[in-house]
């Protein structure tokens, strides 16, 4: 509880050292200040050429970057401006800075041997501008500030259509409402897969991942507010712009000149009692919108990826020390090279070479790429385990196995295996907690595991406290209910309890 | 039952076993004695190929063990092996330890297999162990549970390498017991072991191997009683010799001293035995100093274990010369010393060599 109140009492603590600079009136006043902008984004391009003496400091979501505002960490940031019109309905406390600073076309990204859905795209857009649809779509979302996704009529019966999103852009874009996606790409996207007949499949990424996954053909097409640059028109082909975006200066209200919180910001900053907060944030963030559903996907889909790398892992762990372990020089070193590379590269690398380079143009569930990544790297680690098990066994053993008749084959399999799993199993035990929590990284390829889903909650509620809190605990349960069942099987492989236990009952 | 033609076995440069040809018939208790380092192991492990041989071949009841068409593992259970180590599989019960082989192997249902265990467990008398496991298990019983394994395999022939080297003294006898019952009872079994008395009564024919070969064989009569090899005998006598070189006056007497004592401390030699030795040396030394320095001494020193005699040695080249019979000193004091510990001294004039020989009481 000390602690719990030390951080929040420091959440609220920090802005206020940040006041303390001039108030902040327009873009001219930003030059030399501490600028944060989403990773890869055209902000990011545009802060670095025309700010060049600022600071400025990539985030790789906006709930990342509304924090790094709160925290005080940077003095302003910059966003789509009507991203920023649907933050301001629930957050009193920012503001936008001046005039917006330039206005972006946006489109749908496809593949660029896809050209012959780009033109139907385009053909679409038309179609929609000229009766009406478009028009109404942008009343609906951007100016009423809508969260409810229409009824779309779709016969499904042409195939599918995998789209790209980014879940965390918020709306009225993109976000996750109620445990369904929502907002004007998503109609969009959803409007354009009615009008082809096919099923919308979406893959929810990083949004700085999503112009590599449609190069390399693991989606169909982009649908997440994607600006046209010509960087990115070097990697994918743009359809006609759908909407023209702007750009505003998000900071907070009370270092914005003008601004009624910069003369009395104490009224704004009304902590509530440290229970009610608590509660508030428990509403917030797990039940308000079904939240809780997110989570529960996330906590199952970690728990498949653990479960199933652990069996892939195990699995090519001991096809590796085989090999490592065989007489043929040809097969060790392959496996020692085997070790020795996996082990020697982070698996968030191995993770995306293999989601982004392996399987570049094959269209694959990265719950698979994510079971496969986890699995090898798990599998280089066993695999000197289980050797280590093996190699510690005294010779002794094989020998009386062999001498009463067992082949080697049947020696390893009744004689040495079970005495290797009874030692290694300790070792084990702490590579695969280590497993669970790395697999908190996934999101990287698109996979919403429970890391991601925290961060999706964080991208509504701009809570950092509650959420991160909640997933660290929902991983120490997995990871001690996990070890229970583990532990459960070492006891059944040690014949001293087996036989205390039959003794006892 | 056994044939072996002209096995060979070499470890990279070194030579194991040369040319080992023999032919043992059902019902023999074979032993095989010998120095440590000579080959006995390795000539079991090759017999039933745990050490595949460079050469020559092994025949068992006429089928071609090297022959790759054997069913090697088929042989094995027919000739199974009790080790030095015991070896028995510590992630199983006693029982489980002996039932494994025939339920895996032989195809016995779990009941049949428990209730022939628990016979032969009782047989080697440890059938109240049957649920403990192998580390709650005294050396000497875990050895009977590795014999009954084998036995539960109903084995023509049994293998025993060195079945007691790991043993406490205490427990070497309970061992030997259950091998001595299953000799009785016919078993055909071939015993590396250091038990000379046990080797004596219990085997049909004695092995004595010296350097990678079958150096003599014979019964039990003809080894231990009428060894006809030298090598044999002094094996058989277990004689340990010491052996030192003295160049001049000036030699390290210290050293010297160092060694004979270490010498004796391996032999396990009382403590009296050892001052009278120490004393003696020097005694005989001084008798000798004239002599030092006109040809190397050379002094030897031989315990017999089975005798139980020390004899010690002083051999010089050079013109003929009793030290005995010198007056060096002017008085005969040191003789007389000599003599008080002394069971008898001889000198001879061999080869123009000075030889004096002496045996401590």
């Amino acid at each position: 509880m000390v602690f719990l109140l030390a951080v929040t009492g420091g959440l609220q603590r920090l802005p206020d050292a940040a006041a303390a600079t001039a108030p902040l009136a327009g873009a001219d006043d930003l030059k030399d200040k501490r600028i944060g902008v989403l990773i890869g984004s055209i902000h990011d391009a545009y802060a670095t050429k025309n700010f060049p003496r600022a600071t400025v400091l990539q985030y790789k979501t906006l709930s990342d970057m509304i924090l790094a505002i709160k925290t005080g960490k940077i003095d302003a940031a910059f966003y789509v401006r009507e991203s920023l019109l649907d933050l301001f309905r629930n957050d009193q406390e920012l503001g936008t800075v001046g005039e917006p600073l330039f206005t972006v076309p946006i489109a749908i990204g496809f593949n660029r041997i896809n050209d012959s859905m780009r033109q139907e795209f385009n053909a679409f857009l038309k179609q929609a501008r000229s009766n009406g649809l478009h028009q109404d779509m942008v009343r609906r979302w951007i100016i009423d500030g809508s969260t409810r996704m229409p009824e779309i009529a779709n016969s499904e019966a042409n195939g599918r259509l995998i789209v790209g999103i980014a879940s965390d852009k918020g709306l009225p874009f993109t976000a996750i409402e109620h445990g369904r996606l929502t907002g004007f790409d998503i109609e969009l996207a959803e409007r354009f897969a009615a009008y082809l007949g096919k099923r919308v499949e979406y893959r929810d990424m990083e949004f700085g991942g999503l112009v590599a996954a449609a190069a390399t053909g693991k989606i169909d097409l982009i649908s997440s507010t994607l600006a046209i640059t010509a960087e990115r028109k070097k990697r994918v082909v743009f359809s006609d712009p759908y909407y023209e975006l702007a750009t505003s200066i998000v900071a907070l209200k009370k270092n914005i000149a003008g601004s009624a919180a910069a003369v009395q910001n104490e009224t704004t900053v009304d902590a509530p009692g440290f229970f009610k907060g608590i509660i508030q944030s428990f509403y917030s963030n797990i039940i308000h919108e079904n939240r809780y559903l997110l989570i529960f996907d996330g906590l199952k889909t970690t728990v498949i990826i653990s479960v199933f790398a652990t069996v892939v892992g195990t699995l090519g762990g001991a096809l590796v020390c085989f090999l490592r372990m065989s007489r043929k020089p040809l097969f060790s070193v392959l496996a020692r090279l085997y070790i020795a590379i996996l082990r020697g590269v982070p698996v968030l690398v191995l993770l995306m070479l293999i989601f982004y380079v392996v399987f570049a143009s094959v269209r694959i569930d990265p719950v698979v790429v994510a079971v496969l990544a986890f699995g090898m790297n798990f599998a280089a680690y066993t695999a000197e385990i289980f050797r280590s098990g093996i190699e510690g066994i005294d010779k002794g053993q094989t020998e009386a196995g062999i001498s009463l008749g067992f082949t080697r084959v049947q020696t390893f399999l009744h004689i040495i295996l079970p005495q290797m799993v009874q030692r290694v199993l300790p070792v084990y035990k702490g590579e695969f907690i280590s497993l669970v929590k790395m697999t908190s990284i996934v999101g990287y390829i698109a996979v919403q595991d429970l890391t991601k889903a925290s961060d999706i909650i964080r991208s509504r509620t701009f809570d950092a406290f509650f959420p991160l809190i909640m997933v660290a605990v929902l991983y120490f349960l997995i990871s001690w209910t996990l070890l229970q069942l583990l532990e459960y099987a070492e006891r059944r492989c040690d014949p001293k309890l087996k036989r205390r236990e039959a003794v006892t009952g | 039952m056994i044939r072996v033609e002209h096995l060979s076995k070499k470890f990279g440069d070194l030579t194991v076993l040369r040319d080992i040809t023999t032919t043992i018939s059902k019902g023999e208790v074979i032993s095989i004695i010998g120095p440590s380092g000579t080959g006995k192991s390795t000539f079991l492990r090759c017999l039933n190929l745990l050490d595949q041989p460079s050469g020559g071949s092994i025949l068992i009841d006429g089928i071609d063990l090297l022959d790759r068409h054997t069913d090697v593992s088929a042989i094995r259970q027919k000739m199974t092996m009790v080790f030095q180590s015991f070896n028995l599989f510590s992630h199983l019960s006693v029982i489980e330890n002996l039932t494994i082989g025939p339920i895996r192997l032989r195809g016995l249902a779990r009941h049949a297999a428990e209730q022939h265990s628990l016979q032969l467990l009782r047989q080697v008398g440890l059938a109240e162990k049957a649920n403990a496991y192998p580390d709650e298990l005294s050396g000497g019983q875990k050895q009977r549970v590795a014999i009954a394994r084998c036995l539960a395999m109903e084995p023509e022939i049994i293998l025993f390498d060195e079945p007691t080297s790991a043993l406490d003294p205490t427990m070497v006898s309970e061992v030997l017991a259950v091998i001595r019952r299953l000799a009785k009872g016919g078993m055909t079994m071939l015993i590396v072991t250091h038990e000379m008395d046990f080797a004596r009564d219990v085997s049909s024919r004695v092995f004595y191997m010296d350097e990678g070969s079958i150096y003599e064989e014979g019964t039990p009569q003809q080894i231990f009683e009428q060894p006809q090899r030298e090598r044999t005998r002094a094996f058989i006598n277990r004689i340990r010799s010491f052996h030192y070189l003295i160049h001049g006056p000036d030699y390290d007497l210290y050293a010297m001293n160092a060694e004979i004592e270490t010498f004796c401390e391996r032999q396990i030699l009382p403590k009296n035995t050892r001052h009278n030795l120490l004393l003696l040396v020097e005694e005989l030394l001084l008798l000798h100093q004239p002599l030092l320095g006109k040809a190397p001494l050379e002094l030897q020193i031989a315990h017999s274990e089975k005798h139980d005699s020390l004899e010690l040695v002083f051999e010089q080249y050079g013109v003929p010369y009793n030290p005995l019979e010198q007056d060096v000193h002017g008085d005969d004091f040191g003789i007389r010393i000599i003599e008080g510990i002394t069971e008898a001294l001889n000198y001879q004039y061999l080869d123009h060599r000075n030889r004096v020989t002496a045996t401590l009481i």
